[in-house]
């Protein structure tokens, strides 16, 4: 049976997928190696079909998954004699009888060739030479068997231990190691030996070796594609989720946009929307009844229909001035990205005069949004301007639903930021919340007039990479949902 | 391997051809997933856009494999009153009254308060019984003696706490009702969920069903689907029509046609005995077509493109 040999590569696979961000539970596992085991592993497309059903669980996740199975279980990879080989018994014994029976029937030119050319006195005589030309490997490379060369590589992977690769770096010596493995030393003293005496022999060996070289090279990328990628790929997203939003540099936008989506992805569907029930409308005959039982028929507690949707509202003001406009592209960013779960998010954005910019954020991409931002908005700072703006602007709309972000390193150039008309927004509105890209041990320093703010906000923090953005906005979502 | 329920979906080209029998020409990745689904007990949830077959792939299964089918349209604000069970509050009424009338023989001749308790819980609590369910679709499905196909159609258009309810059902194939304790299926339903992805649907929900996403169907397909339909329709026009819809969906539109779209233009092309697609007749038809104005004009605009292309030029 192939079925243990099937599942370990099935296994395998399923660490790369995790691996390229396709989320595979235990329980997911289980159903795909019994999927497999009732597929068979004889069909290429039949197999990929069922896996998709049991591991894909979108429509998005289904386009890496497919990716990753082309990837992974290359074309001629999934023939069963290749899956055997992972069996752990004695494939270098079956590799033997297997190019024992091959070598009578299928001995093509270029094998005869370099048999011809070794027709001489000194080959024959050499006792190693002569086991080497009849080694399953070199007639696996000669009659180009693809299976049983496929099964020696398979093997001598495992002796050489190549599924432990973990840095790209680390390829050269698990290529050599790997070749060591498979017997590709005593080519390469038959090489050095016919260098100079049989030029032929020598090219022919040589375009063996080469040919060797490829494949075992071929079989460690595969191995650092599967076990270690992914890793590299979380430890930079770790890292870039660390680094301070100012020092991202623009070739990292890519990732970082990436990183941001998936970020918002796991934040919206952790905080679906909710409901509550409404405690007027329409009665709940039903429900009703079946409460009164309890006061002898008498409808004591009454139920309704209707279930009220909670409709939090975010706005949030950016400084954009120079020292800050870098953060303030990613959280607006970040809000944006968020727009499943917070429909109505209103960004104004300020350096001097504050203007409201939500309707950019519908009109244009986000990056391009943003960019306008600081084109329009960017300048000196002056708090107290930006407040009185914003009162006028928008006071009347704030209600116990919205939460006010404000994000800003509170440094007014010493002039009054006029912290009352703070005041008066943090009394209208549910939350009111100050994000300050500057360490906490530099409020309060200089011109900082951070510390008085503290006391006119819910919540004062410190954000300055992406890491703290996350965990804010997830509190704030599981605040404004209630959970 | 123990006996399955459903014979007829003991093997996946036997799926392909019993399905096409009955109608429905089914993709291999179809078939596996069908199959997969009666071999591991699993619920299979279908994505996809508007009129691809969705629920028509349910109806079929129910067809092939002859079992009942036990349909749930969901819709916002369903609730488990009217998927699960419901209580029959006015036999409960009654009943409380036939006790209270009752109540004076039962008791006749207690001594104390004691006794009386005790004689009154000796008579069993048929207040909460199963005589005085009301069995909604999803208890329904789990009644059935030998099997049924439960079809939960767009799910996504539920709310979101009604996906919790679902899950019990979807992976245990049991339903709790606190009153009474837990009714296990007599027979494991084939269950097919569809959705058309207006919203993301929960990760516990997804993780209880098996995935399949059925797309706009290539043009041989879509050919053979329209044959096995309408067999009525002349082969040569019925080519021109589905390469003409293949050109339609690459156009920018609103709503773009599907299967069953493409199926009802085919019958009223029939209907009109039209043996050949041309402009005057496309003009009358779109309709049947395109659903909304704006698509209906910008098609027109680029009608002799689209019909070249129908020629299979």
């Amino acid at each position: 049976m192939t079925t243990t040999a099937g599942s370990n590569q099935l296994l395998a696979f399923i660490k790369f997928l995790r691996g390229k961000d396709v989320p595979v539970s235990p329980a997911d596992t289980l159903d795909a190696v019994h999927a497999a085991g009732l597929l068979g592993y004889d069909d290429r497309t039949v197999l990929r079909d069922g896996l998709a059903a049991v591991l894909a669980k979108s429509t998005f996740e289904e386009s890496t998954y497919r990716e990753a199975f082309d990837l992974f279980f290359a074309p001629q990879q999934l023939d069963t004699q290749t899956l055997e080989s992972g069996n752990g018994e004695q494939p270098a014994s079956t590799s033997e009888n297997g190019a024992d029976q091959d070598k009578t029937t299928t001995a093509n030119d270029s094998a005869q060739s370099l048999e011809e050319l070794l027709q001489n006195p000194t080959a024959q005589e050499d006792p190693t030479l002569a086991g080497l030309m009849n080694s399953a490997l070199m007639n696996a490379l000669q009659s180009g068997d693809e299976s049983t060369l496929a099964m020696a590589i398979e093997a001598a992977a495992e002796t050489a231990k190549v599924d432990e690769i973990r840095l790209f770096t680390q390829r050269g010596q698990f290529t050599r190691r790997l070749l060591d493995a498979l017997g590709e030393t005593a080519l390469r003293d038959a090489a050095i030996e016919f260098e100079k005496s049989q030029p032929r022999a020598f090219e022919e060996i040589q375009r063996l070796r080469e040919n060797l070289r490829y494949r075992a090279r071929d079989r460690v990328e595969r191995a650092y594609l599967v076990h270690a990628a992914g890793d590299t790929e979380d430890f930079l997203d770790d890292a870039l989720s660390e680094v301070r939003l100012a020092n991202i540099s623009p070739h990292q936008m890519a990732r970082m946009r990436k990183l941001m989506d998936r970020m918002a992805r796991k934040l919206a569907s952790r905080h679906g929307r909710r409901r509550q029930r409404k405690r007027r409308g329409q009665l709940n005959v039903p429900m009703t009844l079946r409460a009164s039982v309890a006061t002898d028929g008498i409808p004591f507690n009454t139920h309704w229909r209707q279930v009220q949707r909670k409709r939090p509202q975010i706005m949030a003001i950016c400084d954009v001035s120079g020292s800050v406009a870098a953060y303030a592209k990613f959280l607006l960013m970040f809000l944006y990205a968020l727009q499943d779960v917070l429909p109505r998010t209103r960004s104004f954005a300020f350096s001097s005069s504050l203007g409201e910019v939500t309707d950019w954020f519908s009109e244009f991409p986000v990056e391009e949004a943003v960019s306008r931002v600081n084109r329009v908005y960017g300048g000196a700072t002056d708090y107290a301007r930006a407040f009185t703006d914003f009162n006028e602007l928008a006071l009347q709309d704030i209600n116990r639903a919205t939460t006010v972000i404000i994000l800003g390193d509170a440094r007014n150039n010493n002039s009054d930021p006029r912290l009352d008309l703070l005041a008066e927004i943090k009394a209208k509105c549910q939350r009111l919340i100050w994000l300050n890209p500057e360490p906490r041990l530099a409020w309060g320093t200089g011109d900082s007039a951070m510390l008085k703010v503290t006391q006119h906000c819910h919540i004062a923090t410190e954000c300055n990479n992406l890491k703290q953005l996350e965990r804010i906005i997830d509190t704030l979502l599981s605040a404004m949902h209630g959970n | 391997m123990e006996t399955t329920l459903y014979p007829q979906l003991d093997d996946v080209t036997a799926i392909s051809t019993a399905f096409s029998e009955a109608g429905y020409i089914c993709t291999p990745r179809i078939a596996t997933v069908v199959y997969l689904a009666a071999a591991l007990n699993k619920p299979i949830l279908v994505e996809g856009p508007p009129g691809v077959g969705k629920t028509e792939l349910a109806k079929t299964c129910a067809e092939v494999i002859a079992k009942p089918l036990v349909r749930l349209q969901c819709y916002e604000g369903l609730d488990e009153a009217k998927a699960l069970y419901e209580w029959k509050y006015g036999k409960q009424l009654l009943y409380t009254q036939i006790l209270k009338e009752q109540l004076g023989d039962i008791l006749d001749g207690a001594k104390g308060l004691k006794e009386s308790i005790q004689r009154l819980h000796s008579t069993g609590d048929v207040f909460y019984a199963k005589e005085f369910l009301e069995p909604r679709p999803l208890l329904r499905a789990m009644e059935q003696d030998d099997g049924a196909v439960l079809l939960i159609d767009e799910i996504d258009k539920a709310d979101f706490e009604f996906e919790s309810l679902l899950l019990e059902v979807l992976s245990d194939y049991q339903i709790s009702i606190p009153e009474i304790g837990t009714i296990q299926a007599r027979s494991k339903p084939m269950v097919f969920l569809t959705s058309n992805d207006t919203r993301d649907l929960s990760d516990a929900l997804k993780r209880r069903c098996l995935h399949l996403h059925i797309p706009f169907p290539s043009i041989e397909l879509e050919s053979r689907i329209v044959t096995a339909r309408v067999p009525e329709l002349e082969s040569h026009l019925s080519d021109q029509l589905v390469r003409f819809v293949h050109a339609i969906r690459e156009l920018d539109l609103k709503k773009s046609p599907a299967i069953s779209e493409t199926l009802d233009w085919a019958r009223s092309l029939l209907l009109l005995h039209a043996n050949q697609l041309d402009a005057k007749l496309v003009h009358d038809t779109l309709n049947v077509l395109l659903k909304y104005e704006e698509d209906i004009v910008e098609a027109e605009g680029q009608l002799g493109k689209l019909l070249k292309i129908a020629e299979g030029l």
